[in-house]
């Protein structure tokens, strides 16, 4: 087997010290006042005559407001998705060039996005919100009194659809089910799940890595104050460190990589190759097996071919999208204590074999077969868990939660393989939404009506991954559709805010030939209603 | 809060869609000239050097079938694609051929771990996708409850490891000696270990396992060392695929240790002619003892040997009959005997009750009875003991007659001598039931 480059296949790792002396940044609170507007074509996307208005709202959070002189009546309502709580120091990876609380508004998921919606006569709204990480209450808050404001400054404004990315879709979700009659539509784009859903999956990721590989990193029960920045800071590094040693491992013997001198698992099962402990907690998180570099099914031509697919290529995917969950479960984590006033994250009850479920089975191979796979488990089966708050919790849990109540026609995009808010946490969704469908067929009154929610489901390529001359993976330079989170292509995101508009007018939702017809011309795209992707493991 | 009641007007009722519920429409995968069928199984790959002839020879028989009018005038449409024996190639294949294909139903996945993902993945349970005649020999697929739409054609491996157990036990130049097993550390080989204990088989020492393509030379090499230092002949039984065969074969071929073994090979990695084309020495297979539920794939006097000879020959040119081509022909007979069980009016529920109800007397084959019931998912559950010659031919063990056992996956109750006699193949090989 070929010596796998993980150069390319990881992004840049490196444990450079980090500047320790930032303080945790607390919003200054902004008074509510009538917008500024001022009217001028955006050159430089070719858009004319657009009125931007920006202001402040009564609670402190930016928001902007563009109008195309062709307004066509629809506004477009977008949240955001999920944004780091603190500032952060130079971190290689996390934050090349450090990092400052990002407050500013948004209006659309990307700029291409809202230019070319601007030019079909669509009006955008977005909030920058005051309080930023896992901000669901106050964002949900931002969007509807953006919402009016928009309509009190622009009374043409007779259709209103919600869209968001991300915790930002949740957002939009969240504000429909709230405050019925708000919106017209609603687009939920790579939806999240519940706070407490999706801290389980990035922080069982995040205790794993604890567990195998360094016990010192701290993960959860940050201190208040500077001392709990430090500490997370910390950990970033940490983390950091952990990854680095994998990914050097992985690059000298992808067969059978060492384990980081930071683990303290006794020697004896350090024989077990450390992709399978890394692939484990993978499974046993819900971390994708499909990453940007490694789709889980082809390996370089030749001998190694079938081999590569199926013992590395799941491990090093889970590697490459962990990092990512990692440092999230890192900054989530320290966000949600904040908030709620002690530990959210819980696994004292959980039973990881349990969890594994029939993963073992399907990836025996890649586990380096069913008794290390038994080993594995038993380390974390004896590694201290975590127990929570249950008083932050409950503070928590008053966080608004979906009911899958839906009045207005609602579509989904979801990626299969998005690592970040997997495709359970849309298919959440709309098992609450066919709950209140069935609630209504039973004759319960205000419950959901059918043929509401239209779910377009987004897949990477059969096989995406690509080796150069030598046998090596090679990382594109642009994610392949349908893997990373909310990697949506323009046309996809056009697609979808194309049908919003039509079904805010009509009141109904896009009819099973139009979306079909509308999705003909994408590979990745599909529709299905007997499509049913996996819940998140904290719902499982 | 004072703004909302300025946008709350906006009706929520004008929003709201009545809907009624469509009009039950047909099962996907079927017209009135066409059946549909879907396969995911290794075409490429190191997996496809085992198992690469299945698809073809699927669809040569089904081709023949259709040139004999397909069924109840339906011609059937195999839909084939390569998932590489990797689960998530499998998972995306699958989901390819029932949601892309459209795909009628399922027949002759390939693999455990790849087909325990693909049916998960590929929601065949609530699509109520029948799933025929899955080719693994995992004990686990027998649960109607979490597989309610597949119907297993393989015995168990806990089955296999039963039967070796007593044709160890009642064979006297074996039961003396030390025994071993060398099992794949997953679904299969532990499938395997636990028949063995029901068997009330002891190994002299605890099995070596090693995960699905992790037995490199070097290890096998070192293994066969190992267990080499017991006396006499011992029993070495290899519960793994075919390249893991042949990996320990050639490893012995080196260390010279072919004949410090008695070898008794599984039936999924004892296929000669794969061991002989991965380059073990015919003079290596030349008395490794084997177990199978069918006839020799070279034994022409078989009467289903010889028609499914025919029409690989006139449907699949070019390529050798051996024992997967015999497994994929006599599955697909035994698919179009299912379809026309159900009858005319074709429907994927229709379809898994005629095998509940019919399909335990389907023309077949296997040596050993088939036991589908509205209770059992269960295939053959049966072998007979043979040992190969050089040129690759499984014969009878010594006594020049096959004694056929049955048995369970999940009884201590010792199998049971046979008496089953198989149905006569139909004629021209073509169902009429």
């Amino acid at each position: 087997m070929k010596t796998t480059n993980l150069k390319k296949g990881l992004v840049a790792l490196t444990t450079a010290a980090l500047v320790a002396t930032f303080a945790v940044v607390v919003p200054s609170a902004a008074r509510a006042a009538e917008p500024t507007c001022s009217v001028a074509p955006l050159a430089l996307y070719n858009v004319a005559n657009v009125t931007t208005c920006t202001g402040v709202d009564e609670k402190g959070s930016k928001y902007e407001i563009r109008m195309p002189k062709n307004f066509n009546g629809t506004l477009f309502l977008y949240s955001h998705g999920i944004r780091k709580s603190a500032d952060l120091p130079p971190i290689p990876v996390v934050a090349p060039t450090g990092y400052k609380v990002d407050y500013s508004a948004q209006v659309a998921p990307t700029e291409e996005v809202a230019t070319s919606l601007l030019k079909q006569g669509f009006a955008l709204a977005g909030a920058g919100v005051q309080a930023q990480g896992w901000n669901l209450t106050e964002q949900t808050y931002a969007a509807l009194l953006l919402s009016q404001e928009a309509q009190m400054k622009f009374p043409k404004i007779n259709k209103v659809v919600a869209w968001g990315n991300s915790l930002g879709a949740l957002s939009s979700q969240a504000l429909a089910e709230q405050y019925p009659g708000t919106v017209d539509a609603v687009g939920n784009l790579c939806l999240s799940d519940s706070g407490l859903a999706e801290i389980t999956m990035a922080g069982d990721f995040l205790w794993g890595l604890k567990s195998f590989f360094d016990p010192t990193i701290k993960a959860t029960g940050y201190s208040a104050g500077t001392a709990g920045y430090m500490e997370m800071l910390g950990d970033i590094q940490k983390v950091l460190g952990v990854l680095v040693a994998l990914k050097t491992a992985l690059a000298i013997n992808p067969t059978s990589p060492t384990w980081p001198t930071t683990s303290t698992v006794p020697a004896a099962y350090q024989a077990i190759p450390v992709r399978s402990a890394i692939l484990l907690l993978g499974l046993i998180s819900g971390v994708s097996t499909q990453s940007m570099t490694y789709d889980s099914a082809s390996g370089p031509a030749g001998a190694s071919e079938t081999t590569f697919g199926l013992v590395l290529s799941p491990a090093l995917a889970v590697l490459e999208n962990g990092a990512e969950a990692a440092i999230l479960a890192i900054a989530a984590n320290y966000d949600m204590e904040i908030r709620a006033g002690g530990i959210i994250y819980d696994n004292s009850k959980t039973n990881y074999a349990t969890r594994l479920g029939d993963d073992g089975d399907t990836y025996a191979a890649a586990l380096s077969g069913k008794t290390y796979t038994g080993v594995l488990l038993s380390i974390l089966a004896a590694s201290p868990r975590v127990t929570a708050d249950p008083a932050a919790v409950a503070r928590f849990k008053q966080m608004y939660d979906l009911q899958g109540k839906v009045t207005v026609p609602t579509i989904n995009l979801a990626a299969t393989a998005d690592h970040i808010t997997p495709p359970g946490a849309t298919q959440h969704f709309i098992d609450l939404y066919d709950a209140q469908v069935a609630k209504t067929r039973a004759g319960v009154e205000g419950a959901s009506q059918a043929g509401l929610v239209t779910t377009i489901w987004n897949k990477p390529s059969d096989t995406y991954s690509t080796f150069d001359a030598d046998g090596k993976p090679v990382t594109p330079t642009v994610a392949p559709n349908g893997t990373m989170h909310c990697n949506f292509k323009t046309s996809q995101t056009l697609l979808v805010a194309k049908m919003l508009a039509a079904s805010a007018k009509s009141g109904k939702s896009p009819s099973a030939s139009t979306v079909k017809a509308a999705i003909k011309n994408d590979a990745n795209l599909f529709v299905d209603p007997n499509y049913r992707a996996p819940l998140l493991k904290y719902r499982q | 809060m004072k703004r909302i009641s300025i946008v709350s007007a906006v009706a929520v009722a004008g929003a709201m869609v009545l809907s009624t519920l469509p009009a039950q429409a047909a099962d996907p995968g079927v017209t009135s000239t066409e059946i549909k069928l879907g396969l995911s199984s290794p075409q490429t790959g190191t997996a496809a050097l085992s198992y690469g002839k299945l698809p073809k020879a699927m669809k040569a028989y089904f081709d023949y079938i259709n040139a004999n009018g397909g069924v109840y005038g339906r011609k059937i449409k195999l839909i084939a694609r390569d998932d590489k024996y990797l689960p998530t190639q499998a998972a995306t294949q699958t989901t390819n051929l029932v949601l892309n294909d459209k795909v009628f139903a399922l027949v002759g996945a390939l693999g455990t771990a790849t087909h325990t993902k693909a049916y998960a993945a590929a929601q065949l349970a609530k699509n109520n996708v029948p799933d025929l005649f899955v080719n693994t020999g995992f004990s686990g697929f027998d649960n109607k409850t979490k597989y309610p739409t597949t119907f297993l054609v393989l015995p168990s491996y806990a089955m296999e490891a039963k039967i070796i157990a007593k044709f160890i036990a009642d064979t006297p130049t074996l039961k003396p000696q030390a025994s071993f097993l060398i099992a794949q550390d997953d679904e299969f080989g532990i499938d395997g270990v636990n028949g063995f204990k029901l068997g009330g088989h002891t190994f002299t020492k605890a099995p070596t396992l090693y995960p699905q393509g992790g037995l490199s030379s070097a290890l096998a090499e070192g293994a066969l060392t190992a267990l080499s230092a017991a006396p006499g002949k011992p029993v070495l039984v290899l519960m793994g695929t075919t390249d893991t065969t042949a990996t320990l074969l050639k490893a012995a071929e080196k260390l010279s240790l072919t004949t410090k073994f008695n070898w008794i090979v599984g039936s999924v990695g004892g296929d000669a002619n794969t061991l002989l084309a991965l380059g073990v020495k015919s003079t290596t297979i030349d008395g490794v003892m084997a177990a199978s539920f069918f006839p020799d794939a070279k034994d022409t006097s078989d009467e289903y040997v010889s028609q499914f000879m025919k029409i690989n020959e006139k449907y699949n040119p070019g390529v050798s009959f051996d024992n997967v081509v015999l497994q994929a022909m006599n599955s697909a007979m035994l698919t179009v005997q299912a379809l026309r069980a159900a009858g005319k009016n074709l429907t994927r529920a229709g379809l898994i009750k005629a095998i509940e109800d019919k399909g335990s007397t389907f023309a077949s084959a296997g040596l050993a009875p088939l036991n589908y019931s509205t209770t059992s998912r269960v295939g053959y559950n049966g072998y007979w003991f043979g040992q190969l010659n050089a040129k690759g031919e499984l014969l009878p063990y010594i006594t020049g007659k096959r004694t056929l056992y049955t048995t369970d996956s999940t009884s201590t109750s010792a199998p049971v001598l046979s008496t089953y006699e198989r149905k006569p193949i139909p004629k021209n090989g073509i169902p009429t039931n």
